[in-house]
């Protein structure tokens, strides 16, 4: 289209409706689709204290489920939202922060629960012994070549109650 | 001469702990390890996760980490769905990352002497079921019983088959820079 065509095209009340119209249009997809590109660049995980608790487990046996058959076990759990019950067995500092861990005693497995920044001062008032529930996302449990032993990590955790 | 028999006794057994425990092999369940692939036109693809298995043998010079892939935890959600899916780590398949490594120079670090020293280490990085060859320096502080070690290395994201448009359109790095962190005891 040469500029003539295009002042003619002008001239004209038809084409420069439908040159109105997908100007308009064009913009309006233009900025829908910013907005959808910002509303998930900038989206941020929700604080773990409030949503909703997919499982509630006590901390031996759900250990003891990865313990049993891991996949079935991360097919039930992963990525879903558990609130544990347990006896807080360590502490460890993690860079600045801190992970708490319930073991098994008898077989060494643990889970082990990474918090959400937000909540990193309730983990920190946490001590050895401690009668707790920690809610958090399950990522998986799986076997450690390392330790030998099963291990089930969680991350964005928050305590529930202590 | 009792007693003298007694004090070397025991001057004998404090001195086999303290080298059982130089020896022994350190673990933490808490190691870091975080990786960024961010690049000038995007800032989201990075990610921690702070509940990495990691063991230092000074016995046999040995390194290793081990880390659950989906607890890689990223600020965005979306992100940490794409990392996970298939195309990309397919976690469910592939649900760890290990390194098995060797310090080389281990003459360069004395385990039973307090002090910060500077190790080469050479080892097989395995993610997504491929294993390649990784060589780093890697920084240990030796204080009493506890090791503290530091490493920042590249990889290339071709070496592992990880690929996708995100990479090709420069959203995400093609060799993002990994930093491993523990303190071990």
């Amino acid at each position: 289209m040469n500029q003539i065509d295009l002042y003619v095209m002008l001239k004209d009340p038809k084409s420069k409706k439908i040159l109105k119209w997908l100007l308009i249009s064009g913009s309006s997809l233009l900025l829908i689709g910013i907005a959808v590109y910002f509303y998930y660049a900038t989206r941020t995980h929700e604080d773990t204290a409030g949503l909703k608790v997919d499982y509630t487990v006590e901390a031996i046996p759900f250990i003891k489920e990865f313990e049993k058959d891991y996949k079935v076990a991360n097919k039930k759990y992963a990525e879903k939202i558990i609130a544990v019950k347990g006896i807080v067995t360590a502490t460890e500092p993690a860079d600045t922060t801190m992970n708490i861990k319930m073991s098994d005693s008898t077989s060494g497995s643990y889970l082990i629960f990474a918090f959400q920044d937000q909540h990193m001062s309730e983990a920190k008032k946490l001590k050895p012994g401690d009668n707790v529930v920690i809610k958090g996302s399950c990522s998986d449990g799986i076997y450690s070549e390392i330790l030998g032993i099963y291990f089930i990590s969680f991350k964005r955790s928050t305590v529930e109650n202590n | 001469m009792k007693i003298k028999m007694k004090r070397t006794i025991l001057s004998l057994m404090i001195v086999t702990i303290s080298m059982m425990g130089f020896a022994q092999k350190k673990t933490t369940t808490s190691a870091t390890i975080a990786f960024d692939a961010s690049t000038a036109i995007d800032n989201l693809p990075k990610a921690e996760n702070k509940t990495a298995i990691a063991a230092i043998d000074p016995a046999k010079n040995t390194i290793q980490f081990e880390a659950a892939i989906k607890n890689f935890a990223f600020a965005n959600p979306r992100i940490q769905e794409h990392f996970n899916q298939k195309g990309w780590m397919n976690s469910d398949e592939f649900p760890k990352a290990t390194f098995n490594g060797i310090i080389t120079n281990s003459s360069a670090v004395n385990f039973k002497k307090d002090g910060t020293y500077t190790v080469a280490v050479e080892g097989d990085l395995t993610i997504k079921g491929k294993t390649q060859k990784v060589n780093t320096a890697a920084t240990i502080v030796v204080v009493g019983n506890t090791l503290k070690t530091s490493a920042t290395f590249s990889v290339k994201l071709a070496d592992f088959d990880i690929d996708g448009s995100p990479v090709s359109a420069g959203k995400v790095s093609r060799e993002p820079k990994i930093t491993v962190s523990a303190e071990l005891n």
